[in-house]
């Protein structure tokens, strides 16, 4: 008896916790948004973003996501495991290091992709001069422009007319396009804040001059540049235009 | 004048004529205003010696001054003696006789070659060429496409038709050039006008240009005629050097017929012994050539060689320009690879800038951006997806790709079960697969005992877990890395460091077994394939069993190295498995892809094993198919790097087809390449006389054209012959630039002023 309560305790206390675990390997094929961490200001202005993001990736499209937080520094050695990087703020921030310049345009140059979101929701505000700054600094050649209305980014999953956001500081998407790709997408309207909502489902901050339908439009636009670094593109291939622009002709004539 | 000479301190004997030379610009304005003020000045000077009551001494003192005027104009005239040493040149006049091998052709009715009208009119027309010696010289040549000097001694014994050329355009700049020291006051060309550069009825820019420099008359003699010439010929034939497999090409034939009288003639193209197309003329008295446009379509790689033919008809001058051979370079078009793609990622992303950036590859990408149990929280119209066009892409159209990849990629619920029947054949009938990782793959994508099973390198065995994400090593297996897929470096040390040097994997499907005959190129450390390739049927397939190919490009970058060895891969595979030439296993080439008659041909050849290691000593069987259809077949053996060669010198012109065989097992490798011998016949593919021709360079140079025949006298040609002075020495003195013509002016002067005070005057 109670050779038979030591074995039920035994197996009890064991089974539940198994033989010990190899180590989890790091996801790096699931699509994942890593946060760029940078010196000075304030990197994480809206910290359930990308979660909140990345769920509705998950929910509307294909793609597989990995939601675990992942905030990386310029210089780390793992920057390459993840080829979409999200960079937010809603503060000035210092300049970047040689060192974190040289890796920054590196990445960006072999593959990389960054997104910019100005969380201040201001125009003008400080974290967008820092932010002309450090792309002034990482390609002083070749300056932040507007994203035409034909960009891949405004269909590659949505037809989309306008870029929406929590706020409306620039009816525009500014970008950075190397050898065709576009490798640095800008917007100024403060797309985290309106994708971002709590654990329990409430958005955390309020559209201003807007609803539900610019909220969708905001999440809408952060679906098609996570499907615009992942397929470039894809959708100005021959055999999707026809469709493509029968649809937008319909959509821009409503 | 020789005492002038000496007194210049120079040789009488060097020279013979003197001459006065002004300055070339003039004195200018200073003279115009001496020219206005003299007569001024004069008139004020006479009214000055009033007071002199001789009129003889005003007379004298005038005349004194208007010397001293005329002094200083002439030294603003700058003149110049020049003593120089000089001789008259004879003219020369240029006798071209055309000498290439359409001259032989035979002329009706006397049925002479056209070459001894040649010779006929220069014998009954000697006397007339020694009495032009007399007065210019005469010089010789034989022109074909360059003029050659000969003596007129020389012209009897050496005259023979046989260059293989004409190019007038050329003899008429050479010959500007020999004369460009010289006077050349005409030009007697004695030709048929058979320049193979002109096009009918024309004259090229080139040599309008050319006969225009001469600069003196050409006075044309034709030489034959077409009249009773009966000869049906292919005259050009205008092919692409290239094509593409599957594909059509154009061709543009033109026929000339003379005398061939209404008949309707058959032009046939062949490849070998089997006949492609053939075409239907109708030759009509009075029209010469007939332009025929005819298509055809390569059905094989490498160099494929053409023969063109009509009929011969009884009593054709020229037999040999009834056929015409050519050569097409047979590629492959564009490899049209189908990718499908289960879900976008990284992996798909960075695979598919490189199929889009590979000018080989024609891609068709689809991607599913949604399954059936996404919400996408928007109508379709707000969308900007497309149905995925299975049906089409599966049934009508899967033929017409190369490579199929399925990346990542779960059939169900996209393409019936049925449509993998499709792709299975596809592959056994030449296609090619490529199956990449992912959790949608292999069994994540429901494919065991499916016909997809039956095509992959592998057979998926039931596994619980067949899809792990850890860190995997990708080690080529020993003996493959020469396979062309993992050929990432030419030198053998080179490519197995930069395999070591490659990131690891960071995904692997399991439950992998490789198939019999299957080859495992890379493993994981565990023996499991990573990358296996296959050859199914007539076609190849293959597999990577990872969706984290992309580390070997992105992260590769973050360690500090590029991702051209993941582009360079990626690019191997496609060649692989779209059966690229270069990855084949018996290769076949010659140095060179023409030969003339007499040169030496070279064949070489290359024979690997299975596992593109060098087949040292494998037998080699080398069959070699002659123009004429002989057959010659020599057994050669590997050297140690797996060459074969085989080296001959060809008996006919023509073209020449070789394959090498080796047998191994029940399968017999094969490989072929073909080569051209051409001989010097191509004066034969236009025999026609050009009347035309000669008529335009006549016209253009001021000179006649006429029809030689052997009664042809040409004592009525004449040519101009001006004296032309040719200076061998001269000489200038200044006439003005010394101290005597200063101080002749200044003498002048002087004695005015010497007489005037004597007369009372200041």
């Amino acid at each position: 008896m109670r050779f038979l309560g030591a074995t039920i305790f035994f197996l009890l206390t064991w089974l539940p916790f198994g033989p010990p675990a190899p180590a989890a390997a790091e996801d790096y094929s699931s699509f994942t948004i890593p946060l760029l961490r940078y010196p000075g200001g304030n990197f994480n202005p809206r910290p359930e973003a990308l979660r909140s993001l990345l769920a509705q990736v998950a929910a509307r499209t294909s793609i597989e996501v990995n939601r675990e937080p992942v905030v990386l520094e310029a210089t780390d050695a793992r920057l390459y495991c993840y080829p979409f990087l999200y960079m937010g703020g809603n503060e000035g921030f210092r300049p970047f290091s040689a060192e974190a310049l040289a890796a920054l345009r590196n990445y960006l140059s072999f593959g990389g992709f960054l997104f910019i979101d100005d969380n201040s929701g201001k125009a003008g505000s400080a974290f967008d001069t820092s932010v002309r700054k450090l792309i002034a600094d990482l390609f002083p050649k070749n300056p932040l422009q507007k994203i035409p209305r034909d960009h891949s980014i405004y269909r590659s999953f949505y037809l989309i007319n306008q870029p929406a956001g929590r706020v409306r500081v620039n009816a525009y998407l500014e970008g950075l396009s190397i050898k065709g790709r576009t490798v640095i997408v800008y917007s100024a309207n403060d797309q985290g804040g309106a994708w971002s909502r709590d654990k329990l489902g409430n958005w955390n901050h309020g559209i201003i001059a807007g609803g539900y339908q610019v909220r969708q439009h905001s999440i809408r636009l952060g679906v098609n540049i996570v499907m615009y670094a992942l397929t470039l593109d894809y959708k100005k291939d021959m055999v999707h235009l026809p469709i493509i622009l029968e649809r937008l002709r319909r959509y821009h004539s409503q | 004048m020789n005492i002038l000479i000496k007194w210049l301190g120079l040789n009488p004997d060097e020279y013979n004529q003197w001459e006065i030379r002004w300055a070339a610009a003039g004195p200018g304005l200073e003279a115009a205003v001496l020219v206005l003020l003299v007569p001024l000045a004069l008139w004020f000077f006479w009214t000055s010696l009033a007071r002199i009551r001789s009129p003889w001494r005003k007379v004298f003192l005038l005349l004194l001054r208007v010397l001293a005027f005329s002094a200083l104009l002439l030294v603003l005239f700058r003149p110049e003696l020049e003593l120089r040493k000089g001789h008259y040149l004879k003219n020369s006049i240029a006798v071209l006789l055309d000498n290439s091998k359409s001259l032989s052709i035979k002329t009706f009715p006397d049925e002479q070659p056209r070459a001894s009208l040649v010779r006929q009119a220069m014998e009954k027309n000697q006397p007339y060429f020694e009495r032009l010696a007399k007065t210019f010289n005469v010089d010789f040549y034989f022109v074909s496409d360059r003029p050659v000097q000969v003596s007129s001694g020389e012209i009897a014994t050496h005259y023979q038709p046989r260059e293989p050329f004409t190019d007038f355009g050329r003899v008429f700049a050479d010959l500007r050039k020999k004369y460009e020291d010289q006077s050349l006051k005409g030009v007697m060309l004695f030709s048929d006008g058979a320049d193979l550069n002109q096009a009918p009825d024309e004259i090229s820019e080139e040599l309008r240009r050319a006969v225009a420099s001469i600069d003196s008359p050409i006075h044309a003699f034709q030489t034959g005629s077409n009249d009773l010439f009966k000869d049906l010929a292919i005259e050009a034939v205008d092919a692409p050097d290239f094509g593409f497999v599957q594909q059509p090409v154009n061709l543009s034939v033109t026929v000339n017929a003379s005398s061939i009288g209404n008949k309707n003639v058959s032009l046939v193209l062949k490849e070998g012994d089997n006949v492609l197309i053939s075409k239907m003329i109708e030759i009509r008295e009075g029209t010469a050539r007939y332009p025929v446009d005819l298509q055809f379509t390569p059905r094989a790689l490498g160099k494929r060689v053409y023969s063109l033919s009509l009929p011969l008809f009884a009593g054709e001058s020229i037999a040999s320009n009834n056929r015409r051979e050519f050569q097409v370079k047979v590629i492959p078009d564009r490899i049209r690879v189908l990718h499908l793609n289960g879900r976008p990622s990284w992996d798909s992303r960075f695979l598919r800038e490189v199929l889009v950036n590979n000018p080989k590859v024609d891609l068709l990408s689809f991607f599913i951006l949604r399954t059936l149990g996404d919400d996408v929280a928007a109508p379709t119209t707000e969308l900007s997806l497309i149905p995925f066009p299975s049906n089409l892409l599966f049934t009508d159209y899967l033929n017409s790709f190369d490579l199929v990849i399925f990346q990542n990629f779960k059939y169900s619920p996209f393409i019936e079960k049925k449509h993998l029947e499709n792709v299975k054949a596809f592959v056994e009938n030449g296609g090619a697969f490529l199956m990449i990782g992912g959790n949608l793959s292999f069994q994540g994508g429901e494919y065991e005992r499916t016909a997809i099973e039956d095509l992959l390198p592998v057979s998926l065995l039931r596994e619980k877990q067949a899809w792990r994400k850890d860190e995997i090593a990708s080690r080529p297996v020993k003996g493959f890395l020469n396979h062309p897929i993992l050929r990432l470096e030419k030198d053998d040390a080179a490519n197995e460091k930069i395999w070591r040097s490659l990131p690891p994997l960071s995904t692997l499907n399991t439950g992998l077994r490789p198939e019999t005959g299957a080859q495992v190129l890379v493993e994981d450390g565990k023996g499991g394939p990573v990358l296996a390739v296959a050859k199914k049927g007539r076609g190849r397939a293959a597999l990577i069993a990872s969706d984290s190919s992309w580390n070997w490009n992105f992260r590769r970058v973050g360690e500090g190295g590029s991702g051209r060895y993941y582009q360079r891969f990626w690019n191997n595979m496609v060649a692989w498995l779209s059966g690229d030439p270069a990855t084949q296993v018996l290769q076949l080439e010659t140095d060179r892809e023409q030969y003339h008659e007499g040169d030496e041909v070279l064949i070489k050849g290359r024979v690997l094993k299975e596992d593109y290691q060098p087949a040292a000593g494998e037998a080699v069987t080398l069959t070699l198919r002659s123009p004429a259809g002989g057959v010659d077949t020599h057994a050669l053996k590997a050297g140690p790097l797996g060459e074969v060669a085989f080296a001959f010198t060809p008996e006919e012109e023509g073209f020449y087809h070789a394959r090498a065989e080796v047998k191994r097992g029940k399968e017999t490798l094969s490989a072929e390449a073909g080569f051209g011998v051409f001989g010097d016949t191509a004066e034969f593919q236009k025999p026609l006389v050009n009347p035309a021709l000669l008529e335009k360079i006549a016209a253009i140079s001021g000179g006649t054209a006429s029809v030689l025949s052997a009664q042809t006298d040409l004592s009525g040609i004449h040519f101009e012959n001006p004296e032309v002075l040719v200076k061998t020495r001269s000489k200038a003195f200044s006439l003005w630039d010394n101290w005597a013509a200063y101080g002749l002016i200044a003498g002048l002067l002087f004695l005015e002023w010497w007489l005037r005070r004597k007369s009372g005057l200041s």
